[in-house]
Order: C-alpha cells, then structure tokens, then sequence
C-alpha cells in the first residue's frame, strides 16, 4: 500500500454542483479531487464532437444517446421504462420517469437549459399555502447565489421579462446576456393568448406567453464575455475556437448542442485552477468510511475501471478534510444507504419528486416554423403561485420549438403517415408535410410534486449492478394534490388551444408510450421532467430533514450533500438554477471555515499563468495522480 | 527610406489609409473561406479550426478597422467598385512580391497565406517602406501618396497608422475624434471574440484596437504568443505546414507540441481563382455562382449598414454568412463539366453581381 494523498475536499460527482464546487474552492487554491463515476468528457473539442457521432451511430435517438454510459457505471434510459428493465428497479405502485447521465458533465450535457428562478411563495409553501414544507432560507437569502450562478453558468434572459409571483432582483441587476429572441411560434401564440384569462378555483389568471432565462449563449451585457466550445488540449492550455459565443440556431440542445453554446459541466470544470484540481473519471464511490465514534467521514472508497465495457476494476479510497456528495438526488441516496449511512431520522432517500408532466400537441391553422432554433424558448408562468395552491399543485407550460418530435417522434413518423397510411406521394407529399409539419405545437404542463415520504430510493441487496453496487429501489407514486393540478393544467391548455385556433390532436394512445395514472375516473399519460429532487432535504430539524441549510449532513459534520436531493420541495422550476446557487453558496461556507482553519497546500501541479479565463483549464487525468489510493 | 508624402499628417491622408485597411483585412477573406470550405467534410478538423477562427478575427479586425474610421469621421462603404480584389491580386497595403489568390486548401495555399500573415520584420521606423521590386499587375491600392512605395507587412502599414493618429492627435487634440459615437460597433454585436471588439472614441482606444490587430496577425515584440497567449495568425497557419502545435516559448519554426494531422488529400480540387467565365453560359453551375455573388454583395451592403449607423445589422450579416457557406459549398463539390476533375468555386466577383442584378 502506498501513502494516500490528502486532499482538502473529496468531490463526489462532476455534474453542475460538483463542477461549480470544484471551481470556486480550487479558485482560492484549496486542492479539490472530483471522483466522477461515469466516462471522461473529453475537453478537447475534438473529442466532443465525437459525441455527435456516437449520436449517429445509435440506433434509438433518445436524449441520452450522444452519451451511452459505462458497464461500471449504469444509468437511467427512457427506453426501459415501458419494458421495466434498466437501471431502476421500480416498486411502484406508478413508474418513475426521469433518467439522468452519469458521465462527466452529469445530465447537463442533454439538457434543455431552463433557469428559472424559484418563486418566494415556493419556499413558504406550508406558511402560504398549508401544504408541503417550507425551505430553512428564504428567497431574499438565496437571492445573491441566485445572480451568481446566473453569471456562471451563463444565463440569457431580460429582468424586464421575469419581475412575476414576487420574484425580485437586486437593484439594478440584469441577467449576464440578453435574452434569446423568442421564435416565431412564441409571437404568434403571444398574439393570441397574451391577456386572456383562465380560472384556477377562485382565482382569475391572466396569461402571458413569456421568454424564460437559458442557460444558452445570447448578446452579452456589461463586459460579461460569453464561454463557448471548450476545447484544451493535452498540454493544458486551452485553444480558443470562438465557437459557440452565441447560440446559433442548430436546434439540437437535446442531445447534444455541436457548438457548446449552451452550459454544460465541463465549462465550469475548464475554468477552474487546475493546479488544485484532480478529476478522475470511471472512478466509483462504491463506500463512504466513518468514524464510529465522531460520526466523521474518513475516507471514500471507490472503485476504478478502464474499460467502459467491462466491469473488471481496482478499489481504492481517497482521504480529505472534507466530503462533498454531488452525484445526483439518487446516487447520493444511494451511496449514503449502500455505506450503512441511513441515518436515525429514516429520511434518507425519502421525499423523491419529479414534475410529472402532460404533452397537449395541436395544428395551428397557418405555419408556425417548428423544427428551428432552440428547442424551446418561452412558456406560460402565471399558473405557477397563486392561492389555488392550497387545493391542488401549480404547473408550468412549456412551448416547444420542435413540433410533435417529443410526444409522436415526428418529423420522421409524420412522413411515415403520409406514405403508409394515407398513401400520398411526390408532389402531393411534399405539400402535405410543408402543410403539417410547419403548424405542429407541442405544450408540455409541468406539474409540482409535494414531499412525500413514500416516494423514495431504496436499495436491496438482490438488486445490484455489474460491479456489485446496489441498483436504486424507486417507490413512487402521484398523489391526488398533483393529479388535480395536472388535471387543471389540460383543461387550461385546452382552453389556450381553443384561444388560439389550434386543432387538438392529443391522443395518448397513439404517440410515443407514456406511463398512465388514472384519474377521477379516466387516465392520464405523463411522462418526467428529469427534475429528481428530494431524498435528502434541508431543514432545521435533524429529526425531519437529511442536511441543514448550508447542505451538510447532520449527522455526520464533515460531509455534504449537495444538489436537487437538498430541495424541501421544489415548486415549478426547473431545479438546476436553484441547485447551481446552493452549491455556490456551500462552495462560500467552505471556503470560509477551510480558509480560517488551513495552512495553504501545495498545488497538485505548477501553477501556469493565466491572463483569460479559457487559457488553461482542468485536463481530466486518465491515471490517478501518483500516490493517490492504495491499489489493491 | 521614408519620405514625408507617405507620412499621415492630416485626416483626410488618415482615413484613406484606414479605408485601405479595411480592404487589406477583407481581402483575405475571400481565401480563407475558400481554403476552408474545400476540406472534405469530417476531415481535418485541425486545419478547419486554425483557419476558422483566424477568418473570424479578420472580421473583427475589419470592424475595428470600421470604428476607427467612423471615429475620425469617415464613412466605411464596403459596396464601392473594387473595394473586393480581382484575385489573384496584390494586397492592398501594396506588398508587391506576392500575390493573394483563391485556391483550395495545400501546403501551397499556407505558404501563400503566411506571406500574407508575415511578421513584420523592419522595426525601425525608417525602414518599414521599401521600393517597390515586383511589376505592377493587379494594381489595387497603393501607399497613398506615394506610389513607388510599399510596406512590408501589415504590421508596417499598421504602424504608420497609429504614428498618424498619434501626430493628428498632437496637432489637433480630441478634436480629431469627431465622428458619431452612435456608428460605433460594441462587443455586443460581434458573433465571437466579442470581448476584444472595442469602440473607438480617443487616442486611447484606437492604439488598442490597432496593437490587437498587429498582435493578432504576427505576434508580440518577436515572440510567437501575444500578450494574451493567443498564437499569432503567422504560427497557427505554420503549425499546418510543421505538423506540430506551438507551446509557449517555443522559437519561431521550431514547434514542441503535440503533433497534428493533416490530410493534404482530403480536400475538393477546386480550380484556382475561379470566375464566371470557366462556367459554361446557362449551366447550373453559372447560376449557382452568380447566386453566390449576389448574397456577397448582399452582405457586404449589410455590414456597410452596420458600419454607418445601424451596427445591430452586424447580428444579421453573421447569420447570414450561414447562406454564403451553403451556397459555397454547392460550387465546390461540384465538377466543372469538360474540366476533367476540377470542381468549381465561388469567384467573388462583385462587379458581375452588380451587372447581373441591376
């Protein structure tokens, strides 16, 4: 056995939360290890684009496509859910339908970008509404990390646009860029439903279509400089592409935008210090090791592999002062319960919500020009607070750019039914997909989910993965709160449709397989958002809650657990905007407890001059730096 | 060597030469995109970005170049007759010992763009003009006032401009900045390297925006890296030739980097300077080059736009440099039929697109 390394803080984890983590702390020169579980990125634009052709290569198109996981490492896929045969195990009694990336980057390498702020009235959802749980922290004190992550990761959208339900901005902020134009979709339907209104209960609800802040590159504000295509080499030094500065309309965010012009991980990781960070890939924490008497974390184990398609590996563990848990709401579950770290509360793993979610799809009488630039731009918000929360769940549209694509898989099966079913062809088909094609609209009506302790990951010891690691045992269910909010939201898309001409064509039974739940005597199809939140919340109370307000475990004080799996509930928002700025916010807790109480290490490596941001940046390591681990 | 005609010692001397600036960065426009678009698709993508972002900085630096002649009053007219070159054509700072032709991607199109991207080699101000050797044959534009002389390089010419602003600001004080601050292009506008775009407005910001052009194109003080460690145009065409990348502190031509691949094969053989008349009358591919220079002209009326008071048009212009690559593309992948094997390429000329449109 060698002598370990010591690092001052142990990442697990290299999606949003670990990467913004391990930039602001290697930034003040703390040396940070960040164990990613699944496959190197390459930082190297080269090797990204490699990514687009893995794309190709796939043979079902699914958002994960671009980024197929490693045998070591198992993850999520939409495609198991009806066959119920992945990567989750699913107790029921409904399925749970996000997916997520285990891979560096985590799932931001497919997202969408939305980065909407949380509203004040979701972090008092009990003291307001009488439901759910309010948050440790209100919104004013998580405002400031709020506008800093904006600026890291790089959001797009006017302040003018999003002053609704309460939400403040610090005098004279606005967001680092413009926002991006909204499509023409978005204006025309603007035109026609902007002022009307709907009833939620009591409540009369103006509507207002609405550009919405993404984390996509747009004209930049006040000398903010967009951070495009990452592309450093293995010498270190970053080349500086000048791609990607701006979004540029290739209407490919899921799975892969080509020119990094949307946020992802890896920008933040290339923009730490890289002589105090060490990123390891393929490298699993299968085992968190504690001190039995002081309840302190003393070391990671953690499982190496080389080959993504084999489980063949070497177990080593890697020491800090402190621990950082970012894996994803259900890894951190996971690892904590797989380490014997269920705790005396019985929370952990408990309080698992999504934003279960209902597609409405239509034709507009006149061409609307789906299939270009982002896939989505602007939404409906104004059915996201309100006093109706007491009765039933609040829920966000989204407008699509990308026509029926999600819920039939058009444009493809679009052609498919013009030549099988309806027999056309030549001229006579080519006007009828420019005819349909151009007027397809896609709502999706994103619903809030309230904590619940039967809703959450379990693990069983029958259940494991390839290298012995529990698979994640998911109960889960939709209560009778978020049905009618959901049931609230079709009639109101119905009602939007109606408004603004817009043929219904919805019809569950024939369009992509969606899980069913059934309702006031009829079902409804929903599929997830992708938003896993809960399983270890944040509160004042140990005995109710996994973490505190700073994100560290109660119950074992060197030892954090960050991201969406923090959430006491999660309102309508899509959760990475909200993770990004509680992470930060730990980032600046750790900073100042570790600053006070450390003598300054040694970088892992000489420290390059920097004049710009991308000059240099983190090189992932292929091999774990020498010492580091005891190989067994 | 110098003599005071081809001194700048009033405004109106000063705007002709930043007027002949900005043709100098726009006529290697034309090569770069061609020797881009003549790779094959999916191959040599280390080539395709070396090239790529230096073609994106000579747009920056033809917006600077914009600012700095609206500072001073004057009026970019990017559509004027011969503003684009007739290639192959000498450059228009009047170095007379090469020429600047359009031609597919080879190790003879590097050579032809490092003599463009030269480091200047003359420092003392007194030598930065020599007598002209090579015989007049493109004529395009010559050291105002003195047509016997030519710089260098870019990097003389430039030199000769800041020392102009530097003696008219002497002379006359702020009052030389006396154009509208509104035809200004900001950062903003700029698709990439928006960072270093920079509005003119005093002696200040055009000595910035000149080092940055000067640096950009030849490197710093003798050293390959500028200032901001970015390699100079010069090194980063040279590593195609080397097969080798550049690490700071490398010497000149002798590069320590990881190797780099390129596939001299792997690229359309487009014919050489291309124009109208190598396609037969009426033939498609008559059409598509008369297209192509239609949306030429097109957009450089819009960046004329943008440089005379409406810069949100630049926005514009870039996006639609997306059409001007598909419409490339469409000529050279495609053979010019009796030439055997030798496809077509767009032909820049904006005198034919005039003609044709009018």
């Amino acid at each position: 056995m060698t002598a370990d390394m010591t690092h001052d803080v142990v990442v697990v984890g290299a999606g949003v939360a670990g990467s913004l983590i391990a930039r602001r702390l290697t930034t003040e020169g703390l040396r940070v290890l960040v164990l990613e579980a699944g496959p190197a990125t390459p930082s190297t634009f080269e090797g990204y684009l490699q990514h687009v052709q893995t794309f190709y290569a796939a043979s079902g198109k699914g958002a994960e496509s671009a980024w197929p996981p490693a045998i070591g490492a198992p993850q999520p896929d939409a495609r198991d859910l009806r066959s119920d045969n992945g990567y989750f195990v699913q107790r029921g009694p409904l399925k749970y339908g996000s997916t997520y990336t285990r891979a560096q980057g985590g799932s931001t390498l497919h997202w969408l970008g939305v980065s909407l702020r949380m509203l004040p009235e979701d972090f008092e959802l009990r003291s307001r509404y009488g439901r759910g749980r309010d948050w440790p922290l209100r919104y004013q004190a998580l405002e400031p990390w709020y506008r800093q992550a904006e600026r890291e990761i790089g959001v797009a959208a006017d302040v003018a646009d999003q002053t609704h339900h309460g939400i403040e901005f610090a005098d004279g902020y606005d967001y680092p860029m413009r926002r991006i134009p909204p499509s023409y979709s978005d204006i025309v339907l603007a035109a026609a439903v902007d002022g009307m209104s709907v009833r939620l209960g009591e409540d009369e609800i103006r509507l207002k279509v609405r550009s919405y802040p993404a984390a996509r590159n747009s004209i930049p504000r006040d000398g903010y400089r967009p951070v495009g295509a990452v592309d450093i080499r293995p010498d270190g030094l970053g080349r500086d592409l000048y791609l990607g500065e701006r979004c540029a309309g290739n209407t490919s965010c899921t799975p892969i935008c080509p020119i990094q012009a949307k946020y992802n991980a890896g920008k933040s990781l290339a923009r730490a210090n890289p002589a105090y960070l060490t990123v390891l890939a393929r490298a699993v924490a299968s085992k968190l090791h504690v001190d039995p008497v002081s309840g302190e974390v003393r070391g990671v184990e953690y499982q190496r592999y080389e080959d993504t398609s084999s489980p063949r590996h070497t177990v080593h563990t890697a020491h800090g002062r402190i621990y950082v848990l970012a894996a994803h709401a259900v890894e951190n579950a996971k690892l904590m319960l797989a380490s014997g770290l269920g705790g005396a509360s019985g929370m952990l793993g408990r309080n698992l919500m999504d934003h279960p979610s209902i597609y409405g799809w239509g034709l507009a009488k006149a061409p609307l020009g789906p299939y270009r630039g982002p896939l989505s731009t602007s939404g409906i918000d104004d059915m996201r607070g309100g006093a109706f929360r007491a009765r039933h769940a609040a829920f966000r549209v989204d407008i699509g750019n990308d026509g029926w694509r999600p819920t039939t898989g058009a444009p493809d099966t679009t052609v498919v039914d013009a030549v099988q079913t309806r027999g056309l062809y030549g001229a006579d088909l080519r006007r009828y997909l420019e005819s349909t094609l151009a007027r397809q609209v896609r709502f999706s009506l994103n619903a809030e989910q309230l904590p619940s302790a039967a809703n959450r990951v379990t693990i069983d010891p029958r259940y494991l993965d390839a290298m012995g690691n529990p698979r994640p045992v998911i109960s889960y269910d939709i209560d009778d709160y978020t049905l009618a909010g959901m049931a609230e939201a079709t009639r109101v898309y119905r009602e939007v449709f109606s408004r603004a001409g817009i043929e219904d064509h919805t019809d569950p039974e024939h369009s992509t397989w969606f899980p069913e739940v059934p309702y006031a005597g009829g079902t409804m199809r929903y599929h997830g958002m992708g938003h896993f939140a809960g399983t270890h919340g944040m509160g004042n109370d140990p005995e109710s809650s996994v973490v505190d307000v700073d994100q560290r475990s109660w119950e074992h004080r060197n030892l954090f657990l960050v991201g969406a799996g923090s959430f006491p509930t999660m309102g309508t928002s899509n959760p990475t905007l909200t993770m990004a700025a509680l992470a930060l916010r730990t980032a600046d807790r750790l900073i100042a407890e570790m600053g006070r109480s450390s003598h300054r290490q040694q970088p892992y490596r000489r420290e390059q001059g920097r004049s710009r941001d991308l000059s240099s940046g983190g090189y992932t390591e292929d091999r774990p730096p020498e010492g580091l681990g005891d190989r067994l | 060597m110098s003599t005071a005609s081809t001194r700048i010692t009033t405004v109106e001397r000063l705007r002709e030469y930043l007027y002949l600036a900005m043709q100098l960065e726009h006529a290697t426009i034309p090569p770069y995109l061609t020797a881009l678009y003549s790779l094959k698709p999916g191959t040599n993508s280390d080539a395709y970005h070396v090239i790529r972002v230096v073609a994106v900085e000579e747009m920056l630096h033809l917006t600077l170049d914009a600012n700095m002649l609206n500072a001073i009053g004057g009026s970019p007219d990017l559509t004027a007759p011969s503003f684009v070159p007739d290639y192959p054509a000498f450059l228009p700072d009047g170095e007379t010992d090469f020429q600047v032709s359009r031609q597919r991607f080879s190790r003879e199109a590097m050579q032809n763009i490092l003599e463009i991207e030269r480091p200047k080699q003359t420092p003392s101000e007194q030598h930065r003009l020599v007598r002209r050797s090579a015989p007049k044959a493109q004529q395009l534009a010559v050291v105002p006032g003195e047509p016997s002389m030519q710089y260098y390089s870019i990097g003389e010419f430039y030199a000769e401009i800041g020392r102009g602003f530097r003696y008219l600001h002497k002379e006359m004080g702020d009052a030389l900045f006396r154009g509208d601050p509104a035809r200004q292009v900001g950062k903003e506008y700029f698709y990439s390297g928006g960072g270093e775009l920079t509005t003119v407005t005093d002696l200040d910001s055009a000595e910035v925006a000149i080092r940055l052009i000067s640096e950009q194109g030849e490197g710093y003080g003798g050293r390959i890296y500028d200032e901001h460690r970015e390699l100079a145009h010069y090194y980063r065409f040279e590593q195609l030739l080397l097969g080798r990348y550049y690490l700071d502190g490398d010497q000149p031509g002798q590069p320590t980097g990881p190797a780099l691949s390129v596939d001299w094969d792997a690229v359309y053989p487009i014919k050489q300077d291309a124009r109208l008349a190598d396609y037969p009358a009426g033939s498609e591919l008559r059409d598509a080059a008369v297209a192509f220079n239609r949306a030429y002209a097109d957009f450089l009326g819009l960046l004329t736009k943008a440089f005379t008071g409406q810069p949100e048009l630049l926005i514009e212009a870039v996006t639609g440099m997306f059409r001007l690559r598909d419409l490339m593309i469409q000529l050279i992948r495609n053979p010019i039929p009796g030439l055997d094997g030798v496809n077509a390429a767009p032909t820049f000329e904006m005198a034919a697109a005039a003609v044709v449109s009018s």
